[in-house]
């Protein structure tokens, strides 16, 4: 059993505001199929692989997802982006990521401005109660994001809670 | 003693007055616990202030504590609101408990946070943000004290549930300030109690059930009555995973008080107007089962395949210190053995039982659970309503043991009430329903190798073990590097000071479901280790303990292992002289955050009866709650424990369980109950489980005791299948 | 043998942004279970999904192990003219399969 009691009660703190420019010269490219070790992983680990040091805000994505998942293997989620979705202003792409599965990235949507709504909505897998993130890349090149905390319910045995 | 009565899940939940005026307050606990003022639907009129979510205080005094997880016999429906009642400098005699429910906590954001009683974990999990319930209400408190009377707050002080202020000699009880004091804004930052404070936690104050449960009102989920209530027996198919081909249910069907018969697919179920008559009618239902491919299953069959995964050449490594192989291939001594454990049923003393009603699109649950928020996602899912529909009511349980966090049998009761609409149901397992569809303890094949050196030092110790998953198959999670930590525990984290040690494992999964039995991991894998190290220290020409303690430094690593076997072995008087024909075994393990030890004292006559003179077991759990409390956990494992050590095991045969009912699958009696001698030694510092570590030493202890007595190494479970039994 | 199902309104006018499920029959083995005779069922999941109608690119998805097994995804295209919507994926075990459906405005 893991010991990470602490670390995830404390949910993703030190959340990322405007102007963060920390850069992450080490990481890999291949950083989407990349596999932890079940640890639960830092917002600022799962972020800034994609994000780069480019500007993030806490804005303008919403997740509809259950709080209490009754099944590991099929979560129900929604992203939601607000954006015009015209030529000069769409997203362009949505990244879903897992604080704590094997691989963080769980999924890439592309979007561009034929889609008419930045949103999408699958069903995904949650290696136990974590929280995920749907980050939003803008065609200005900036980021938006959200976090969700769902708590996988039948995992409760082996949790660290 | 006090006014300690259960409020009924009904009471918690009569729609009183819908104010539900939620303040979020921000930063005064971890996250996780929000101290907001939500208001839980209660037949509370409006003078029971609430100073948070935890804590209501009554005009008259009464201090009613929420308590937020399940209460199976364990004890932490007492424990954890001793906790709060610590801090909040409460009077113990007014404090009233009552059940925070599944429903509450959804919507209120999981102001409660976690309600699973899963891993031992709730004192060590909930123990801060409990505290700081408690802490941050008694500050409250003193505030509104110190405003009424106009004086600094730091010159009051909080004791017995009354705030004084000693200066002026005026005081005022809890009852009085609840009011002002649910106004005060809570404060941002609270002290806690220094440990060596402590009045109402480390005192063996009597468990707040016990009152209703001597005279009989204590509602466990099998006691669950309502207007109307039906009752349904279920069968599924004894082939694990079959399911129907086809049912005819005509001899049945128009009998008196059948209601209906159900074709559930996974499984078949009897809907009548008691129980009784439901499952006898049950019997004479016939099913073609359609067991696919797995009729054929045995346990032989099984063991083949745990070999065969000793051998297979793709293997997890869960630890890899120094170059075992190569050690052991130099090592003067070499001692090697193969231990087995079986499946094992969980047997709680009351079966799977769920009542469940669906009226429109609003569903109400009443479950044994370990687990009410996992009741409330899968009941809501089942049903097809949203959750914020559904209501799950607290119950006590009759035994959980692990096997009512998974949420099989609720999803069975809540499809059975679908096709009963508007119509309450209460589905219960017959004893042999329970039996032969468990969620079993893992049958695990252990591989042990130890290199001794010419002095009889080990160094080096490789361990394989070939079992099935839990973690993989049940919950169908991800394994990091293939390893599952249940099927090594106590084997990839052993504390002993060897340098080299290799613990591999091969997954070998069957058609036989496994799950979460009491200990887990560390109810079989101390008895192949403990017992193996004995075998090491008998190699070497050593005893026992001082083998252990030669391996166990005092350093951070190992200082608490060795404490606790030193503090249970002094307890048990080793090397001391014994009478003729009595010996004695030890084991020490590390388990849920705690530290255990056992020494068992046994003789073994000619009729290979094991009279089982001392059990001598005690725990480091750092701190201690209610002293009493961790007695009546050592006492319940040694039942537990004995019961499954002496005849405990599951075997299959043309794919389905052969043990069906107490007959078969025995438990311990009364009369052969040995004296438990419990020796608690916590070292201060930390917060560790207890109601599983209890029972991780006892096999290993006993096992070791009585290969002594017999001169020859008892090496696999049950000890039944060695021709012993326990004598009264 | 992987299919799909594809579903959009029946009625759809030029201009309207229209919703898009889809659920695509493939097991999403993630490689960490082993089956009964003791072999680890191998990693085999879907990992590009590309849709377009006539031939423009209308959504890409790249999904991972954590996508679930029959994999579901809703999504939007803005209706322009009547085109044949093709949906493509490809697994890990380079699996090829597509569905075609008409798209009709």
């Amino acid at each position: 059993m893991n010991a990470e009691g602490g670390l995830r009660r404390k949910g993703l703190k030190g959340l990322l505001l405007a102007g963060v420019t920390a850069s992450f010269a080490g990481w890999r490219v291949a950083f989407a199929q990349r596999m932890n070790s079940g640890r639960l992983i830092s917002l600022e680990d799962m972020v800034q692989p994609v994000v780069k040091g480019a500007k993030l805000l806490k804005q303008d994505v919403q997740i509809v997802a259950p709080v209490l998942a009754d099944n590991g293997s099929l979560v129900p989620l929604q992203i939601n982006v607000q954006s015009p979705m015209t030529d000069q202003d769409h997203v362009t792409h949505v990244y879903l990521l897992s604080q704590r599965n094997p691989v963080t990235q769980v999924a890439v949507f592309h979007f561009g401005p034929w889609n008419g709504r930045a949103e999408v909505n699958t069903r995904i897998r949650l290696a136990g109660t974590q929280d995920v993130v749907a980050l939003a890349r803008f065609s200005n090149g900036e980021f938006r994001f959200n976090q969700m905390e769902i708590i996988v319910t039948e995992s409760a045995c082996v949790d660290a809670s | 003693m006090n006014t300690t009565q259960q409020t009924t899940s009904q009471e918690n939940d009569k729609a009183g007055m819908d104010r539900r005026n939620f303040l979020k307050v921000s930063g005064t606990a971890s996250a996780g616990l929000s101290l907001g003022f939500f208001v839980p639907e209660r037949a509370q009129a409006a003078d029971t202030p609430q100073l948070n979510v935890w804590i209501e205080i009554e005009p008259n005094d009464t201090i009613v504590i929420r308590y937020a997880r399940a209460e199976m016999g364990q004890g932490s429906m007492t424990s954890a609101p001793m906790i709060i009642a610590e801090e909040l400098e409460a009077d113990w005699k007014k404090v009233r408990v009552v059940y925070a429910t599944a429903h509450e906590n959804l919507r209120s954001k999981r102001a409660y946070g976690d309600m699973a009683s899963v891993g031992s974990r709730t004192i060590r999990n909930s123990q801060e943000y409990l505290r700081k319930a408690g802490a941050t209400a008694r500050e409250m408190l003193i505030a509104a004290a110190a405003q009424q009377w106009n004086v600094p707050a730091s010159e009051c002080t909080a004791s017995l549930g009354k705030v004084t202020h000693a200066a002026s000699k005026r005081s005022l009880s809890y009852g009085k300030l609840a009011s002002a004091a649910a106004k005060m804004d809570a404060p941002k930052t609270v002290q806690l109690k220094d440990p060596k404070n402590w009045t109402i936690i480390g005192k063996s104050l009597p468990r707040v059930d016990i009152p209703d449960i001597v005279v009989g009102n204590r509602k466990y989920g099998i006691d669950t009555q309502l207007p109307g209530m039906l009752h349904a027996a279920v069968a599924a198919c004894p082939v694990f995973n079959g399911k129907v081909k086809t049912m005819d249910a005509s001899k049945v069907e128009n009998r008196r008080g059948i209601v209906k018969v159900l074709n559930m697919g996974e499984f078949v179920a009897v809907v009548a107007d008691n129980w009784w008559r439901a499952k006898e009618a049950l019997r004479e239902v016939s099913v073609d089962w359609d067991v696919g491919e797995h009729g054929t299953l045995s346990s032989a069959a099984i063991m083949a395949h745990f070999k065969a995964g000793m051998e297979q050449p793709e293997l997890a490594v869960a630890r890899n210190d120094g170059n075992t192989v190569e050690a052991l291939s130099k090592s003067a001594k070499v001692v090697e053995a193969d231990y087995f454990t079986p499946y094992l049923a969980h047997a709680t003393m009351e079966p799977m039982v769920c009542t469940a009603w669906l009226q429109g699109d609003q569903l109400e649950v009443w479950s044994s659970t370990q687990n009410p928020e996992g009741t409330l996602a899968v009941s809501a899912a089942t049903a097809g309503v949203p959750q914020a529909n559904v209501k799950v009511h607290p119950v006590q349980l009759g035994g959980g043991l692990g096997r009512k966090s998974p949420q099989d049998f609720t999803r069975q009761a809540v499809m059975i009430a679908k096709a009963m609409p508007g119509k309450p149901v209460k589905m219960l397992w017959s004893r042999e329903e329970e039996i032969q569809h468990g969620l079993y303890r893992p049958a695990s094949l252990m591989r042990f190798k130890g290199g001794l050196n010419a002095s009889g030092k080990v160094e080096a110790l490789h361990i394989r073990v070939s079992a099935p998953s839990i973690l993989a198959t049940l919950l169908k999670l991800p394994l990091p590097k293939g390893v599952d930590g249940q099927a090594v525990a106590c084997f990839n984290d052993h504390p002993y000071d060897i340098p080299n040690t290799l613990v591999d494992y091969a997954q070998r999964n069957t058609n036989v479901p496994v799950g979460f039995w009491r200990t887990v991991g560390h109810s079989q894998n101390p008895f192949g280790r403990e017992c193996f190290i004995d075998e090491l220290a008998l190699a070497a020409g050593k005893d026992p303990v001082a083998f252990r303690l030669d391996m166990l430094p005092n350093n951070e690593k190992s200082k608490r292992d060795r404490g606790i076997l030193e503090a249970v072995t002094k307890a048990a008087g080793w090397g001391t002289a014994l009478p003729a024909g009595v010996f004695r075994g030890v084991a020490e393990t590390e388990g849920y955050g705690s530290w255990t030890a056992c020494v068992c004292e046994v003789s073994v006559n000619a009729r290979n009866e094991v009279k089982i003179h001392r059990v001598v077991i005690g725990i480091d759990s750092g701190y201690v709650v209610n002293p009493d409390n961790i007695v009546a956990q050592f006492q319940g494992s040694v039942v537990h424990g004995l019961t499954a050590i002496f005849w405990g095991e599951n075997t299959i045969k043309e794919g389905r369980v052969e043990q069906s009912n107490f007959n078969d699958y025995r438990m311990m009696r009364l009369n052969e109950m040995p004296k438990v001698e419990v020796v608690i030694a916590p070292t201060g510092g930390f917060w560790g489980g207890v109601g599983e570590p209890a029972q991780a030493p006892l096999a290993p202890a006993l096992a070791n005791a009585i290969s002594a007595a017999m001169g020859k190494r008892i090496r696999s479970l049950p000890l039944k299948n060695h021709g012993l039994t326990l004598k009264a | 043998m992987s299919i799909a199902r594809v579903q959009w309104p029946e009625k759809i006018t030029t201009g309207d942004v229209v919703k898009v499920r889809m659920l695509i029959q493939h097991p999403m083995d993630t490689g960490y279970l082993q089956d009964f005779t003791g072999k680890v069922v191998p990693r085999n999941v879907i990992r590009l999904v590309t849709c377009t109608l006539g031939d423009k690119e209308v959504f890409r998805i790249e999904p991972s192990s954590g996508i679930s097994a029959n994999p579901f995804f809703e999504f939007f295209v803005r209706a322009t003219s009547t085109a044949e919507f093709k949906v493509e994926w490809t697994d890990d075990k380079g699996v090829k399969r597509q569905h075609l459906q008409l798209f009709k405005v």
